[in-house]
């Protein structure tokens, strides 16, 4: 067994030295700590390819400012799987310096790794509430990169031409309303349906719809959904209403539609008056008619005794490998630091990233897009329902809870079976 | 032993490593982590067969389980007829037989992947405007429910599959001698006799062939189903390969992801050596 053990070593590391004399032409790639005299060497990886450009670019001012620190950055997101592919990265030896994880879930898989940022400025000035998931006891494990929020995000000129105005929209009852005047008019406003729910993408009714409903029970703290044993649906009457109104006055059949047909085509196109969806769409309708992209709003989901309040969360966070020399993960909170409090790197993080800051001493003016200029508001005036999906139960439980909802709206599982199955689901990995 | 020497080694290496590297060590390495409880980082305890009594139990898999049997067994029909149904035809003494062969293969050269989104629009909107335009109810809404998400499935792997298949059966059709079919003929057989008693019989290596190949990879598919349904609705169309992949990288549950796709392996071993041993024992009988 030992000799056979030792036969398939020799094999493998002749064949690794095959493969690496075929790339001998890159640098070195040995990515850890001070590689050679002070040089430091920070190897910075994460999930979203869409900054991939301007991040490098803000790199390089880094580097000039601080001529013995190398950044490597490396997006890995799009199609791959980025959990999947930092857990090998990890698991070969060849760790990051600076990573990202998601909330609490994730935060708990890499514990061993992930290092105490409680002493850096930005843990300082990041808002109230946005480092909630990542907090353990005193230590602060992760730094938020930015805001994301969500709500329904309707078309000004459709409102406008059905008289309706936005900010009158407050309670369940005067959505209802809204939706219904908007439908008896279909055809003098030329849409084909109030809504487009993508009913097709779990995570849409799951995480987010849901979410809304169920931040309340849990105060709006991830945390404490984090580990609560079980989810009671205080709010479940709410979620069943809202959902049929979305479902009753949506393009048809919702099962079919998914979230780039009801923001491309559908909400672009300016075939429905409302989508429930993000900040993060807007990229996508500017694409497809940069005029309307200018032209929408965002209406709070209403929630009784809570109206007028966006969900806001973060969706990711920046964590420092604890496992290298401690001038290492020095540099690496010093870089964090300054892409959060240096001018290049705020100016980076608003205009080009598109990001809405989680942190203070922002220009909240320089923001472009009339989405997240919404959001930074209703988030800085404090009117916020906590993002509670991300501290679900690890077995994707939001898909769990939206396959149901999907059973529902095909009507193959009445709302008392979706609540009960989604309790019970909530219950299992967490007793 | 004189030709076990350095040069048979040398030669050998190569596939040795290749299949070592990506078979061989990844299906051993796997069938250890299904006995413990890594999550993809660390391994902290050594759980036995807990993984195989949850997979038992996990209705999820189990319905992938049988849903994939279903979609097998029917695509598996399907393709074989339509294989062989195309390869006759383009063996015909046809004018347009070659650009006819060429274009029944080219689905086969499109990515899954592609595929399942161009019928996916098909399906949606092309399907959806006719049914509406002629007032036809059951063409409307394709994918949102179990059965259209089902025939959709069937539909797309035979038409990206059949292509491949004809190639295989006009192989063994052109090999079959002239004679056979003229001698026939003087008797006095008609076409369908001279098909149930000649090319049949003759034909019957084929189907081993391309009932293993339909067979195993009907079992496997996995990139048409994402594109296509994504598992949808309700994850009731969810195969085996996409519910292994979900339980490992979405509800994060490596090991048990691996437990599951160490049965998947069994079953389909066991499926496709039962039938390439009897339609061997099948071809030897006639």
């Amino acid at each position: 067994m030992k000799k056979m053990y030792s036969l398939l070593t020799t094999g493998l590391i002749a064949s690794s030295l095959l493969l690496s004399a075929c790339g001998s032409d890159s640098t070195d790639d040995s990515g850890s700590s001070s590689a050679e005299g002070d040089k430091i060497t920070l190897e910075v990886y994460q999930g979203k390819v869409e900054i991939k450009d301007q991040f490098e670019e803000m790199i390089k001012s880094y580097e000039q400012e601080n001529p013995n620190v190398e950044i490597k950055f490396t997006a890995v997101g799009g199609g791959t799987d980025y959990l999947g592919s930092l857990k090998t990265k990890f698991s070969s030896g060849d760790e990051p310096e600076i990573f990202s994880v998601a909330g609490p879930s994730e935060a708990e898989q890499f514990t061993d790794y992930l290092a105490d940022l409680s002493d850096t400025e930005s843990a300082k000035l990041a808002l109230d509430g946005t480092l909630a998931a990542v907090t353990e006891g005193d230590q602060v494990l992760g730094l938020p990169y930015n805001q994301e929020g969500y709500g329904y995000i309707y078309n000004k000129a459709i409102f406008k031409d059905a008289g309706i105005d936005p900010s009158t929209i407050k309670t369940y009852d005067d959505l209802k309303s809204v939706v219904e005047t908007l439908d008896s008019k279909k055809e003098e406003l030329g849409i084909e349906a109030v809504f487009a729910l993508a009913a097709k993408e779990k995570w849409v009714i799951g995480n987010h719809l849901a979410n809304v409903y169920l931040a309340p029970e849990f105060n709006n703290n991830v945390l404490e959904a984090y580990d609560a044993k079980t989810v009671t649906f205080e709010k479940g009457d709410e979620l069943q209403q809202m959902l049929d109104l979305q479902v009753k006055y949506s393009i048809q059949p919702t099962l079919n539609v998914d979230y780039s047909q009801q923001v491309e085509q559908y909400f672009s196109l300016g075939q429905v008056a409302m989508i429930q969806q993000g900040n993060w769409v807007f990229p996508s309708i500017e694409q497809m008619d940069p005029e309307l992209a200018q032209n929408i709003g965002v209406l709070p989901i209403p929630v009784e005794g809570n109206e007028g309040s966006i969900p806001v969360g973060v969706p990711n966070y920046w964590a420092v490998n604890k496992n290298k020399d401690e001038e290492v993960v020095q540099a690496a909170k010093d870089f964090l630091d300054w892409m959060n409090t240096s001018e290049v790197g705020k100016d980076t993080v608003v205009t080009k990233f598109n990001f809405i800051p989680a942190y203070e001493g922002y220009d909240a003016s320089k923001i472009a897009d009339p989405l997240s200029k919404d959001i930074y508001e209703y988030s800085t005036n404090g009117n916020t329902i906590g993002w509670v999906f991300a501290g679900y139960p690890s077995n994707a439980w939001g898909d769990i809870l939206g396959a149901n909802m999907q059973k529902y709206i095909a009507g193959e599982m009445t709302w008392e079976d979706v609540i009960n199955d989604s309790i019970q689901k909530w219950e299992e990995p967490r007793n | 032993m004189k030709n076990r020497d350095l040069a048979f080694w040398l030669f050998l290496t190569p596939v040795i490593l290749a299949l070592g590297i990506v078979v061989i060590i990844p299906l051993v390495l796997g069938t250890f982590y299904s006995f413990t409880d890594w999550n993809g980082l660390t391994i902290t305890k050594f759980i036995g067969f807990e993984n195989y009594r949850t997979l038992l139990k996990d209705t999820d898999f189990l319905n992938s389980i049988w849903f994939t049997t279903k979609f097998s067994f029917v695509t598996v029909l399907l393709l074989n007829f339509f294989g062989l149904g195309l390869a006759i035809l383009v063996t015909q003494k046809l004018k347009s037989s070659n650009f006819l062969r060429t274009i029944f293969f080219m689905p086969n050269l499109i990515g899954g992947l592609i595929l399942g989104f161009i019928w996916q629009f098909i399906f949606v909107n092309v399907f959806g405007n006719i049914g509406q335009v002629l007032g036809i109810p059951s063409l409307q809404g394709w994918l949102s429910t179990t059965t259209t998400g089902f025939w959709g499935l069937v539909i797309l792997t035979c038409w990206q599959m059949a292509g491949y298949i004809m190639i295989i059966y006009i192989a063994y059709l052109q090999n079959i001698p002239n004679e056979l079919n003229e001698a026939a003929d003087i008797d006095g057989a008609n076409s369908f006799q001279r098909f149930r008693h000649i090319t049949f019989p003759l034909v019957a290596p084929a189907f081993t062939v391309s009932m293993f190949l339909t067979l195993s990879m009907s079992f496997k598919i996995y990139d048409q189903n994402l594109s296509l349904t994504n598992g949808g609705p309700f994850d009731s169309t969810q195969m085996v390969a996409m519910e292994i992949v979900r339980t490992a990288y979405t509800e994060n549950q490596l090991a048990y992801g691996q437990a599951k796709a160490v049965i998947f392996f069994v079953i389909i071993a066991i499926i496709a050596l039962t039938q390439v041993y009897y339609n061997k024992k099948r071809e030897v009988d006639m």
